[in-house]
């Protein structure tokens, strides 16, 4: 019972790991150590309750603890950061691929974006959730959600300016 | 959804790098589980080892509880009428302010629908129930007892004996 129950739980962390740890970079603003601690804190959730949602929708569970997560440490001040004399890599200039340009610009961008806007716009548009369904995984009326949405997608058209390109 | 929206959404997705489950992974996964299930179960016993203090506590103070000494039916309230006329009818305030050490007074229910009051012997007084009734009335207890006149009102205020 244990082995398949653990069977199956290993196969869904497996199909859905990237994915999910991609959610989890966006919700967290491109920080890689806290969306893996994030990720990891929120499957060992889902191991406890796994029984209860392994029929239903266990990825809904996961990203609705990874959202609530990431809002509600995004508030603490301290992320375990030391300041170090030299930094400790430097980008050297040219090997970043476009792609990679493009990724660091999103993410510093939705870094800028109070943790409840940048969970609610990664839900939006990441995750291609509805309006209601944004605010049942935040826990929030759905006005809420569709303002919290709204306010960061306005501030990233101001600061994806230069990436993404107006019509015409 | 507009340009930028749709833009935006495309950009979530095209940034997403395939990143395998590895071996590492589940073996800190694992690893978690295994804190948590640890922390979990060390919660619960604390929370058991909690109840039953609180349990045990509140049986050891059960017996001690002030609330057990309390007499079961309320103290009975003495049943006085100071009225000095026997046709006199008890009043909204015919409250009794004499001391307990008063003498008991009874009260009989006349066949005309008035009150009689009887002072037992033992009161000596000047007070003459028989007497025709005047309105007023007097009680003298020994010692000091002068009562003021009651006209009309049947609330008398008795002087302590040793007080004077």
């Amino acid at each position: 019972m244990e082995q398949a129950r653990a069977g199956e739980y290993d196969a869904f962390v497996a199909a859905r790991w990237s994915v999910l740890f991609h959610l989890a970079r966006l919700l967290t603003g491109g920080d890689r150590h806290r969306a893996e601690d994030l990720l990891q804190e929120s499957l060992v959730k889902l191991w406890f309750v796994w029984p209860e949602v392994a029929d239903g929708a266990p990825e809904a569970y996961v990203r609705k603890v990874l959202a609530r997560a990431a809002a509600r440490s995004a508030r603490r001040r301290w992320w375990g950061e030391r300041p170090v004399e030299e930094l400790p890599e430097t980008a050297a200039a040219g090997d970043l691929s476009a792609a990679v340009a493009e990724r660091s610009r999103l993410e510093s961008a939705l870094a800028q974006l109070p943790p409840r806007q940048r969970a609610a716009v990664v839900l939006r548009y990441y995750q291609d959730l509805p309006d209601h369904q944004v605010a049942t995984t935040l826990g929030c009326p759905v006005g809420t959600a569709r303002s919290h949405a709204a306010r960061g997608v306005a501030r990233l058209r101001r600061l994806l300016a230069d990436v993404i390109e107006p019509v015409g | 959804m507009d340009h930028f929206e749709r833009q935006l959404a495309q950009l979530m997705h095209s940034t997403q790098e395939h990143r395998a489950f590895e071996a590492g992974h589940r073996e800190r996964l694992r690893a978690g589980v295994r804190t948590r299930r640890r922390v979990r179960t060390a919660r619960r016993a604390a929370g058991s080892v909690l109840a039953v203090a609180g349990i045990g506590l509140g049986l050891f103070l059960w017996p001690h509880a002030p609330g057990s000494e309390r007499p079961s039916a309320p103290r009975p309230r003495p049943v006085i009428s100071p009225a000095p006329t026997p046709s006199s009818s008890p009043g909204p305030d015919d409250s009794p302010s004499a001391p307990p050490s008063s003498p008991p007074v009874t009260r009989t229910p006349s066949p005309r629908g008035t009150t009689e009051t009887s002072l037992p012997p033992s009161a000596s007084g000047s007070s003459t129930p028989g007497g025709p009734p005047t309105g007023t009335a007097t009680a003298t207890f020994p010692g000091t007892a002068t009562t003021e006149p009651v006209t009309g009102s049947a609330s008398p205020s008795y002087t302590s004996p040793a007080a004077g």
